[in-house]
C-alpha cells in the first residue's frame, strides 16, 4: 500500500471513529515492510548474525584490552584458557594463541571490525557517488544521461579487483582509507544504474509532473518526491555492496597489499595461518568462518529487504 | 549484423580510450615512482637518472601517455605496449607467452560451469519444491557464499596438503612439461575454486529462466498434444530458457579474466594474472597498464559476443 492509500484511508477512519464504525488500526508502508521483513526467517537470522559479529567486534576488543596486537613469548601456540591473569586482567583466549602468541579471538574480532567498518565505509561512497550520478542522470536525461553512462560504461570495463589492488599499492597500501576510496570509487556503478533506472520510470509519473509544476527545483523534487520511492533497491544493493567490499579487502590484504601486522585483518589473519598452517591450522578456519558467515548473512538480509521493501519484485 | 559489430566495435574506441586515460592518470599520478627501489646509497644519482630517462619518466605526463597510447594501435610492430621495466621484455611479448595458461585456466573454468550448472538448474526447475530442488538451491546459496580466493586457500590446504592428492603451484611438474595429463592434474583446484561460485549463480539463474518458460502457453500446448515429458523439457522449454543464460556468458568471461588474478597468485598459477599481480607489487606501469587494458578490451569484447549470440539464438531480437 502506498503511503498516499494510507493517507486518504485516515481521514476517510477518523468519520468512521467519529460514527463509531470501523476501528482498523491504520498500517503504514513501514508496518507493512516490517511485518514482511519478519516473516522471513533467514533473513531475520541474517541480521541476527550481523549484529552478533557487530557487537562481538566492538565487545570482545574492548574486554581484552590490547590482547589482539600483543605478541606474548610466553604464549605462542599457547592451548585456550579463559580466567583471571596474575595481574588481576581478564584473560579470554577461548580460541588459544597464534604463533607469534597473539590471543586469536580477540584478533579475530578486532579484524571483523575492521573488515565491517571498511565494508561500511565504502558503501557510504558507493551510495554517495551512485545515488548522484544515477539521480543526475535519471532526472535531467538527454546528454546529460548520455554522457554520465558513458563513463559508467568506462568504469565498467575496468577490471575491477585488479584495478583496486593496482591503486592500493600505488596510493599508500596499508592505509585504510585509501582501501575504502579505492573500493569505493570503482564499485559504485551498480547503484548508479538502480537510481538512473528508478528515476526514468518516476520523472513522467503524475505527482513529479504536480511537483514541478508547481515550481519546485529540481533538487526538492529530487531529494523530496524522487529518491524516497527508490530507496528500496538502493537499500539492498547497499547491504549486499558491505559483503562485497569485506570481501575485497580480504582479498587484498591476503595477497599482501592491504592491511598488514600488527593491525588485524581477516585477509591478513589468512596469510598468516597459511604459514604456520602444520603447527596450528585451526588458524585458517576462524577467519574464514566469518568472512562466509558476513557474506551468506548479508544476502539473506539482502533479499529479505528487497522482498519487504519492493513487494513487486517477487 | 555486420553493420551492427562495426558500430559496436566503433562505440568500444571512446569506452577503452576512457579506460586508459583513467587507469594511466591514476597510475602515473600515484605518489613514488618506479625507481623507488633503487634508491640505495650504492647506486649513484647519474645511474637513477639514467633509468628515469630510459623509462620516459622525465617527460611530462601527458606526453609520456601519449607516446604509451599510441604503441597500443602499432600492435604489428615488435615494441608494441611498450618494454617491462622489471627485464626489459616486450610487453606484448611478456603477454603471448602467458596468455594461454589463464585462457585454459579460465576455459576449464567456464566449461565445467556450464556442464554443471545447466543440469542443475534443470532439475531443480523440473523438479520444483521436491528435495533435489531444495538440495540444490541450498548448495547454491552456500556456495555463493565462499568467496573464491577464500575457497582457493581451503582447497589448496585440504586438496594439497593435508590430503596430498594434487599438486601445491604451477601448472607442470619438473620433467614432465606438456603431458596433457600432468596440465589436468594441476588445473583440478585452480579450477575448483573459479567455478564454484560461479555454478552457484549459474545454476540458480537457469533454473528461474526453465520455470518461467515452463509456465508458457507454449509448454501446455506441447503437453497438450501429448508430446513426452521428456521431450518438452528439453526440446521445447530448455531451449528458450537457454537465450538468457546466454548473457551470462558475456558477464562471465571478463571476470573470470579478472578473478583469475587472485586465483593465479593462490595457485602460482604461470598466467597473465600472476604476472599482473607481481608487475603490481614491483611497480611494474607497462605490465599493470597491459592488464588493465586486455581486461577492458575482454569486458567489451564479451558484452558484444553475447549480444550477437543472443541474437543468433533468439530470432525475434534484430540486430
Amino acid at each position: 500500500m502506498t503511503r498516499l492509500a494510507a493517507v486518504s484511508r485516515r481521514t476517510f477512519e477518523d468519520e468512521a471513529d467519529a460514527e463509531g464504525l470501523d476501528q482498523t488500526p491504520v498500517r503504514t508502508y513501514w508496518h507493512l515492510a516490517r511485518g514482511r521483513f519478519l516473516r522471513n526467517r533467514l533473513a531475520v537470522a541474517g541480521l541476527v548474525v550481523l549484529a552478533l559479529l557487530v557487537v562481538g567486534s566492538i565487545a570482545l576488543p574492548a574486554l581484552t584490552g590490547d590482547a589482539w596486537r600483543q605478541a606474548l613469548l610466553a604464549k605462542v601456540n599457547a592451548p585456550p584458557e579463559v580466567g583471571i591473569g596474575a595481574d588481576g586482567e581478564l584473560v579470554f583466549a577461548p580460541l588459544g594463541y597464534s604463533d607469534i602468541g597473539q590471543n586469536v579471538l580477540a584478533r579475530v574480532a578486532k579484524a571483523t571490525g575492521t573488515s565491517l567498518s571498511i565494508g561500511v565505509a565504502a558503501v557510504v561512497i558507493i551510495v554517495g557517488l551512485g545515488v548522484s550520478i544515477g539521480s543526475v542522470a535519471g532526472y535531467f536525461g538527454g546528454w546529460v544521461d548520455n554522457l554520465l553512462m558513458r563513463f559508467v560504461d568506462i568504469v565498467l570495463s575496468l577490471p575491477g579487483l585488479f584495478i583496486i589492488l593496482a591503486l592500493v599499492s600505488f596510493w599508500g597500501g596499508g592505509s585504510i582509507w585509501v582501501i575504502i576510496i579505492a573500493i569505493g570509487i570503482t564499485s559504485w556503478t551498480l547503484a548508479a544504474r538502480l537510481v538512473r533506472a528508478e528515476f526514468l520510470r518516476l520523472r513522467d509519473v503524475d505527482y513529479v509532473q504536480a511537483a514541478r509544476a508547481l515550481g519546485a527545483s529540481p533538487l526538492r523534487i529530487i531529494a523530496r518526491h524522487m529518491l524516497p520511492p527508490a530507496l528500496a533497491p538502493i537499500i539492498v544493493a547497499a547491504t549486499l555492496g558491505v559483503a562485497d567490499s569485506v570481501v575485497v579487502e580480504a582479498a587484498l590484504s591476503f595477497l599482501g597489499f592491504g592491511i598488514s601486522q600488527p593491525e588485524a585483518s581477516l585477509g591478513n589473519m589468512l596469510t598468516e595461518a597459511q604459514t604456520y598452517f602444520f603447527r596450528n591450522p585451526w588458524l585458517v578456519v576462524w577467519p574464514g568462518l566469518v568472512l562466509v558467515m558476513v557474506v551468506m548473512s548479508a544476502s539473506f538480509l539482502g533479499d529479505g529487504l528487497r522482498d519487504a521493501l519492493d513487494p513487486r519484485q517477487r | 549484423m555486420i553493420g551492427y559489430i562495426a558500430r559496436r566495435l566503433l562505440q568500444a574506441v571512446p569506452i577503452l580510450f576512457g579506460v586508459a586515460v583513467i587507469s594511466f592518470s591514476l597510475i602515473h599520478l600515484a605518489p613514488g615512482d618506479p625507481i623507488d627501489r633503487f634508491r640505495t646509497p650504492t647506486v649513484r644519482p647519474e645511474q637513477l637518472e639514467g633509468l628515469i630517462r630510459l623509462y620516459g619518466l622525465d617527460r611530462p605526463v601527458h606526453e609520456q601517455f601519449w607516446s604509451w597510447l599510441s604503441t597500443y594501435v602499432q600492435i604489428w610492430r615488435p615494441e608494441a605496449w611498450g618494454y617491462s621495466f622489471l627485464d626489459g621484455q616486450p610487453v606484448l611479448h611478456k603477454i603471448a607467452e602467458r596468455l594461454p595458461a589463464t585462457l585454459l585456466l579460465g576455459g576449464a573454468a567456464l566449461l565445467l560451469t556450464i556442464a554443471v550448472a545447466i543440469p542443475l538448474g534443470i532439475l531443480a526447475a523440473v523438479r520444483q519444491y521436491s528435495i533435489a530442488d531444495r538440495l540444490i538451491s541450498s548448495l547454491a546459496t552456500v556456495g555463493y557464499a565462499i568467496p573464491s580466493f577464500l575457497l582457493g586457500l581451503y582447497l589448496l590446504f585440504f586438496g594439497g596438503v593435508v590430503l596430498g592428492w594434487f599438486p601445491l603451484f604451477g601448472m607442470e611438474s619438473f620433467g614432465r612439461e606438456g603431458d596433457p595429463l600432468d596440465i589436468g592434474w594441476h588445473l583440478v583446484l585452480p579450477v575448483t575454486s573459479l567455478a564454484v561460485q560461479q555454478i552457484a549463480g549459474w545454476s540458480r539463474y537457469v533454473r528461474a529462466s526453465m520455470l518461467e518458460v515452463l509456465h508458457q502457453d507454449f509448454v501446455r500446448t506441447a503437453r497438450a498434444k501429448g508430446l513426452p515429458e521428456h521431450r518438452v523439457t528439453y526440446r521445447h522449454a530448455l531451449r528458450n530458457a537457454l537465450i538468457p543464460v546466454i548473457t551470462l556468458l558475456g558477464l562471465t568471461m571478463p571476470s573470470l579474466l579478472a578473478g583469475a588474478a587472485i586465483t593465479e597468485a593462490i595457485f602460482t598459477w604461470p598466467g597473465v594474472g600472476l604476472m599482473g599481480v607481481d608487475a603490481v607489487a614491483q611497480r611494474d606501469y607497462p605490465v599493470v597498464l597491459a592488464f588493465v587494458m586486455i581486461g577492458g578490451l575482454g569486458v567489451v569484447i564479451g558484452n558484444l559476443l553475447a549480444d550477437v549470440a543472443y541474437a543468433v539464438a533468439d530470432p525475434r531480437i534484430k540486430l
